[in-house]
């Protein structure tokens, strides 16, 4: 079947079987940010944003998307020129393997978002559903907290 | 995702072109919410998916200290709506935090919450504490307490019809939720949700219910009679918590031994009924 929806700002109108779940067809794009952790929901390696609101993309079928946005982090920034939110993760050491990072950066996008002055505790919230193997999540919550001083700084896009 | 053998998406215009497409699939189709709970389902096989999402039932309303609520509204919308806030002292706030994580709450939908009921699952003891009632579309309209819908055949129920809204009726005082799981966000080793109304220092009505037993949420009649017309206190909490702990059905399952819900089943109805006092009060 056809689906139209938009891929981090460009237009997709492309065939997708009916039960193709849509962490596999964000691949298939090229978008491989997006991982598959658990395919249950519980580790939120597979989290995009869906009209702006993070979502578990394991847990959906492609059609779904059908007339809606679609944001993984490659719409954020690039190697060479970081988002921001991603250079707050590099300065705070939050990354190690990288696994979980592309989940972290899109719900910490989102909480900041709504929330440019956000408490550790309100980003402890936000990041919960995210599971981390190798950081403790301590310098990510500094990472997260850094990058929202940067956004009420106005060093953010 | 784990679902099998999907060969059909539709997105449902309204609820007839929903049912209709139900039918034709006799039994080989599925309505789909959020998706949390049937896209999960491992080795469940799926031939048509029916996504009633964009059906205009996603909705609150809380006019007259009541609260409507459209079934596919989701828990994040629920949860942010200022209606939410407003009503039984602001309960079901507390109940949706208590939910899985945000992200889940994003895609989960009330609706798919009260069709999926897990007994370890928050919603459902909430809903049948505060006495909600369900309406839904199958050959004719229907509506129904989620407490009997809960005592019956539900799950064929919702197999040929579609749930449209769940209704919160006004309540002149206030509720509060209690859980324990393993986590901050592991689903209830044991749940409990108490509401009271007090008039002048005495309990005017109580209300409550106990969940995750490991059975779904339950009313527990006998807890609100010995409360109703007696002086509000943390002695009548206590004493509440002494009853639940002696008489309430538990059992041992994977997750929780028999003899440790008991217990918990007592003190989390004090806990909740001192909170429930605190905000009727305030
Ligand atoms: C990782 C994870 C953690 C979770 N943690 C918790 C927790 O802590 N507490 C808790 O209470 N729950 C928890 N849940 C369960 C979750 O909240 C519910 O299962 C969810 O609300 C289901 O809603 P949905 O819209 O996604 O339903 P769906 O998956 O879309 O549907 C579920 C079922 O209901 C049917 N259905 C849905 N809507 C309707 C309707 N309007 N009319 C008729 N039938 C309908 C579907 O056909 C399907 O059979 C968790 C789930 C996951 C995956
Ligand atoms: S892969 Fe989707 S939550 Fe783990
Ligand atoms: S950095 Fe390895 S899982 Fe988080």
């Amino acid at each position: 079947m056809r689906v139209a929806f938009e891929l981090n700002g460009t237009p997709q109108y492309l065939d997708v079987d009916p039960g193709e779940p849509l962490v596999a067809l964000l691949r298939r794009l090229g978008m491989k940010s997006v991982k598959e952790g658990c395919d249950t929901g519980d580790c939120g390696a597979c989290t995009v944003l869906l009209d702006g609101r993070a979502v578990r993309s394991c847990l959906m079928v492609a059609p779904q998307v059908q007339g809606r946005k679609v944001t993984t982090v490659e719409a954020l920034g690039t190697v060479d020129d970081p988002h921001p939110l991603q250079r707050a993760f590099l300065d705070a050491g939050a990354v190690q393997c990288g696994f979980c990072t592309p989940g972290m950066v899109l719900v910490a996008y989102e909480l900041l978002g709504r929330n440019d002055d956000p408490t550790p505790d309100e980003v402890r919230e936000a990041i919960a559903g995210n599971l981390c193997r190798c950081t403790g999540y301590v310098k990510i919550v500094d990472a997260v907290l850094l990058a929202a001083r940067w956004k009420r700084e106005g060093r953010w896009r | 995702m784990r679902l099998q053998g999907v060969r059909r998406f539709h997105l449902a215009r309204d609820v007839e072109e929903a049912l209709s497409l139900l039918s034709a699939y006799d039994g080989r189709g599925a309505l789909l919410a959020g998706g949390v709970d049937l896209l999960r389902v491992p080795g469940r096989e799926v031939e048509g998916l029916i996504d009633i999402t964009r059906m205009g039932l996603a909705f609150v309303d809380g006019a007259g200290g009541r609260l409507r609520v459209g079934a596919t509204t989701t828990l994040t919308e629920v949860l942010e709506s200022p209606d939410t806030a407003h009503y039984a002292g602001g309960v079901l706030a507390e109940v949706l935090r208590a939910v899985a994580v945000p992200p889940l709450r994003n895609m989960a939908t009330l609706g798919g919450a009260v069709v999926s009921a897990h007994p370890w699952a928050d919603l459902p003891t909430a809903l049948v504490a505060l006495g909600a009632e369900a309406r839904w579309v199958g050959d004719t309209e229907g509506r129904g307490s989620v407490e009997e819908l809960y005592q019956g055949e539900f799950r064929g129920l919702f197999r040929k019809a579609v749930l449209t809204e769940i209704r919160f009726p006004p309540w002149e005082g206030a509720f509060a939720y209690e859980k324990v799981g393993r986590s901050a966000t592991d689903i209830a080793l044991l749940n409990a949700c108490c509401g009271l109304g007090m008039d002048d220092g005495t309990i005017a009505w109580a209300r409550v219910a106990v969940g995750a037993r490991p059975e779904r949420g339950e009313r527990l009649p006998w807890a609100e009679e010995a409360l109703v017309g007696q002086k509000a206190g943390p002695a009548l909490w206590a004493e509440v918590g002494r009853l639940v702990e002696s008489k309430v059905e538990v059992g041992d399952d994977r997750r929780a031994g028999g003899t440790w819900r008991r217990h918990t089943a007592g003190v989390l109805v004090a806990r909740a009924l001192a909170r429930a006092a605190e905000k009727a009060a305030g």
